[in-house]
């Protein structure tokens, strides 16, 4: 029974897991940014709604009306400057790297190394439950996941439905080809850097419902969303959504099975194995550039 | 000129330089150098020591790391488990740190490099991932930390050490001068030409027999056993080790910056970066600015990306007086009208020395060639090597039985059994997806049959590695071709005679490079880079790296594709005349007209089986053959 329970509690929280990787994996996937910063934007959007909730009394969901406009914008310039920069692959990712660590400290020098919580108070999705027979689903992992496969679902429908989602798919197989047939690729880059910006917002706004914030928090996501998105497959949302379920499960059955603390070690074992598993799941195209 | 090659006149050097390092540090007191100025240069030489270790691998190989925090870590807990808790003398911990941290660097190089298709993105995050396990470790593991930190008492010395911080500064000495001389050690050895080889293109350095895997697993264990050695005395001086105060992002990100400002590819580019950042670092701190610096390193390696990639050592070295100049102008200057600091003024003169450098290098973007004209046709040829006679053993050079590969469902090659007889030229024909490349990638090594065996000279290759195929005699030609960017058109061909079957020394290997770059018809583009190639001239390169090592069969990938008619005319007299030297060939290509002058013998694949194998013209004009090449259709 708890064992269970520790796997749907899992399943549910793999939702964050995997809205913290969808940005990730879409930029990467369709514009060849590995962008660090991503992380970076998920700890603002974090941030964005500790303060927006405190200082307001907003209700903590409804900040996103604050964060994922501004992350949007946010998000969308990063790619802008990549792009106009022309930095793309190994050399985007140490750009960004450094950026994080401009984040971070900002993050610092703003919200202090402390650690911030939203007061239980205003903070209504913190606790509780929704019963279901003898099994309980928690109400911040409920609201994860759901976040979850409304926002991955909606942008795989987008993906393969609307004309911008084909033309991001077109550019994701083969850019040269793509940029012939008259798709701009600057537009498609601010677009998707803005949408993946607001996944962070999401992604932020879900994580600071249940967990204290401090500067360093991205570092502990690294192991866990790289995992997500290389299992994916880079530049898969459906595949993220389903590896960040299946991660989820994996930490949640640790953790009951063994102990809590043995978590960090499945998650890199997880990594290497997604690694030996699905090397070619990396870029899909091959061939000439 | 010296006596000394490169190589002596570097250590001299930087021997020189730890000696005088060292009686200026020994003797501080005595002439009146600051104490403050001591501890400056000892976190320079910490550094130096990390900056040189991470650029082992991540800067000459080009497999960039973000676990650099690791190896520190693994040597400072080195030193917090047997000094700090058992009361083992610091001696003995820092040879310790430094074998844990090479053992570390084994393990993950054995994981990562095993990986097959593995990309520099990977091995990053790979890396980057290697930190935070080790610290959830150390934070639930009792007898490494526990959460509690490790409280390391003061170390005793010898009474010829003024005190403490002239201990550390000694030690950090020594290990950065052990670090910077191995630096210079691999860079100017075969080992770092190959690792030069590896960063341009891995997949050609190991085809053309450099040991790609041996290669990256010493620079990536050397690399550990620094980074130990140096953490395991940052502990030392730290005098308090906690989880949080060891692995941190600082440590990858300091070092990434640093090497990247310096200059990834030399092995002074470290040691600049370090002095640099170090100096900046600690009059930030001076200036009352500690809460920015993280926000200007990163920001200024986010910069360094765009801007200066190629980093300061080769600008400084394309513009040495300019710089200088402007370095030592602007110190005295602000030293003189001043009433800074030392070290501020120090500072100013050496940031506007990088502004010059990298100035000058954005106004004047192109790449100086070397100058250096080769005059090596008018050596005495006879004192070179002559090819390796080859063994008179019986049989086909080349033996395929029954080969077969699939890439998942997709079966490239099925039974596939063809041989190569010494003197043929056999042309390898076939429609776009008939397995022709798959082949050659099997023939050479780069991939592994799923079926089926292939001899080369009798010997059976399975489980042998690519390089070790080179250096059975076989060669090939990429038809896009995979040059080596950072090295001229002749040290391309010295790579491969170097790595080829006559293990030859630099200078040896350049002076029959020349013979073969005039084989192929390249002597006047020597010291050009491959960059400014066309394709015919690149292809031309291929071929001129591929004989250079020495092959008994060569294959050639396309070798004509994309050239025009005059072109082609001129390669074909080239492959020829390679030929004519000895060499059994193996030509992949469309062309028939190509084919079926060239060839002894032809073999035709068709979705993945050979459907024909014997005289040109016979082949040529079997109808089957015509029908899987032209379409059934027109048949």
């Amino acid at each position: 029974m708890i064992t269970l329970q520790a796997a749907v509690t899992g399943a549910l929280v793999g939702g964050l897991y995997a809205l913290m990787a969808a940005g990730l994996s879409a930029t990467w996937g369709v514009l060849r940014v590995i962008n660090l910063a991503h992380f970076g934007l998920i700890l603002i959007g974090a941030y964005l709604t500790y303060q927006v909730a405190t200082s307001w009394g907003l209700d903590p969901i409804a900040t996103l009306l604050v964060s994922a406009p501004a992350l949007f914008v946010a998000g969308a310039l990063l790619q802008g400057a990549y792009d106009r920069l022309g930095v793309a692959g190994f050399n985007s990712l140490l750009m960004s790297f450094g950026l994080l660590i401009v984040i971070i400290q900002i993050a610092t020098n703003i919200w202090t190394a402390d650690f911030q919580r939203i007061a239980p108070e205003l903070n209504r999705y913190a606790t509780g439950g929704l019963p279901l027979g003898r099994l309980i689903l928690p109400t911040p992992a409920l609201i994860a996941f759901s976040f979850a496969v409304v926002l991955i679902g909606g942008g795989y429908i987008a993906l393969q439905r609307t004309f911008v989602g084909r033309g991001m798919r077109a550019f994701a197989e083969d850019r040269n080809v793509a940029a012939a047939f008259g798709i701009d690729h600057r537009r498609l880059g601010l677009l998707l850097g803005g949408l993946s910006g607001v996944s962070a917002a999401v992604a932020g706004m879900v994580f600071a419902l249940s967990n204290s914030i401090t500067p360093t928090t991205p570092y502990e996501w690294f192991g866990t969303v790289f995992a997500v998105v290389i299992l994916g497959g880079v530049g898969n949302l459906l595949g993220t959504l389903v590896a960040g379920v299946g991660i989820g499960v994996l930490s949640g059955l640790v953790s009951v099975i063994w102990s809590p603390s043995t978590e960090p070690f499945m998650l890199f074992l997880a990594v290497i194995l997604a690694l030996l598993l699905r090397p070619q799941g990396l870029f899909r195209t091959a061939g000439a550039q | 000129m010296s006596a000394l090659g490169p190589m002596g006149r570097g250590l001299l050097g930087l021997l020189g330089t730890a000696v005088v390092l060292a009686m200026l540090g020994i003797f501080s007191e005595d002439l009146g150098l600051s104490q403050y100025l001591l501890v400056l240069v000892a976190t320079i030489l910490f550094w130096t020591t990390q900056a040189t270790s991470w650029n082992l691998l991540s800067g000459f190989a080009g497999y960039f790391s973000f676990g650099q925090g690791a190896y520190v870590a693994v040597g400072a807990y080195s030193t917090a488990v047997l000094t700090g808790r058992h009361g083992v003398n610091f001696l003995y911990s820092i040879p310790v740190g430094a074998a844990l941290g090479g053992l570390l660097a084994l393990l993950i190089g054995m994981v990562a490099f095993r990986l097959r298709g593995l990309r520099g993105e990977i091995f990053a995050l790979l890396t980057l991932a290697v930190p935070f396990i080790l610290a959830a470790y150390a934070r639930i593991t009792d007898w490494v930390d526990g959460g509690q930190g490790t409280t390391i008492p003061l170390p005793n010395y010898p009474e010829w050490i003024a005190d403490f911080q002239h201990l550390m500064f000694l030690l950090n000495l020594a290990v950065a001068t052990l670090a910077v001389g191995l630096a210079l050690g691999v860079h100017r050895s075969r080992l770092g030409r190959g690792l030069a080889a590896i960063h341009d293109a891995e997949d050609a350095a190991e085809v053309l027999g450099v040991p790609t895997f041996r290669y990256k697993m010493m620079a990536i264990v050397l690399g550990g056993v620094l980074g130990g050695a140096g953490g395991a005395i940052f502990a030392l001086q730290i005098g308090f080790v906690a989880v949080e105060s060891v692995f941190n992002l600082t440590i990858p990100l300091f070092v990434i910056i640093m090497s990247v400002l310096g200059g990834r590819t030399h092995w002074l580019g470290p040691v600049i970066g370090a002095t640099l950042i170090v100096t900046l670092q600690d009059r930030l701190a001076a200036g009352g600015l500690s809460a920015w610096s993280a926000i200007i390193f990163g920001g200024l390696l986010a910069l360094l990306v765009v801007a200066a990639s190629d980093g300061l050592y080769s600008r400084v070295r394309a513009n040495p007086w300019p710089t200088l100049g402007a370095g030592v102008g602007v110190a005295a200057v602000v030293l003189v009208t001043g009433t800074v600091e030392t070290v501020t003024a120090l500072l100013y003169g050496m940031l506007a020395a990088t502004a010059v450098a990298i100035g000058a290098g954005l106004l004047r973007p192109a790449r100086a060639s070397a100058a250096s004209a080769s005059d090596a046709s008018t050596m005495d040829d006879e004192a070179l090597p002559r090819p390796t006679p080859v063994p008179a053993s019986e049989g086909p050079l080349v033996a395929c039985e029954g080969v077969s590969r699939y890439f998942g469902g997709v079966r490239a090659l099925e039974d596939v059994s063809l041989t190569v007889d010494r003197g043929e030229i056999v042309g390898l024909v076939g429609a776009n997806g008939s397995g022709k490349t798959t082949l050659v990638n099997l023939l050479c090594g780069a991939m592994r049959p799923t079926r089926g065996t292939i001899r080369i000279g009798g010997r059976p290759t399975a489980g042998t590695a690519a390089h070790r195929i080179a250096h059975a005699g076989v060669a090939r030609t990429y038809q896009i071709p995979k040059p080596f960017a950072s090295m001229t058109v002749h040290d391309n061909v010295a790579m491969a005679v170097m790595f080829g079957r006559d293990n030859a020394r630099l200078p040896v290997a350049r002076r029959v490079a020349a013979r073969h770059l005039a084989t192929v018809g390249l002597s006047r583009l020597a010291d050009a880079y491959p960059s400014t190639l066309n394709l015919h001239q690149r292809q031309l390169l291929e071929m001129a790296r591929a004989i250079a090592a020495d092959p008994t069969v060569l294959l050639l990938d396309e070798a004509l594709a994309g050239l025009s008619p005059a072109e082609i005319d001129d390669a074909v007299t080239v492959i020829r005349s390679i030929h004519d030297s000895g060499i059994s060939i193996v030509i992949v290509e469309h062309l028939l007209r190509v084919v079926r002058g060239l060839a002894t013998r032809v073999v035709v694949l068709d979705h993945g089986s050979v459907i024909a194998d014997g005289e040109p013209a016979a082949v040529l004009s079997d109808p089957a053959v015509v029908a899987a090449y032209l379409g059934r259709q027109r048949a």
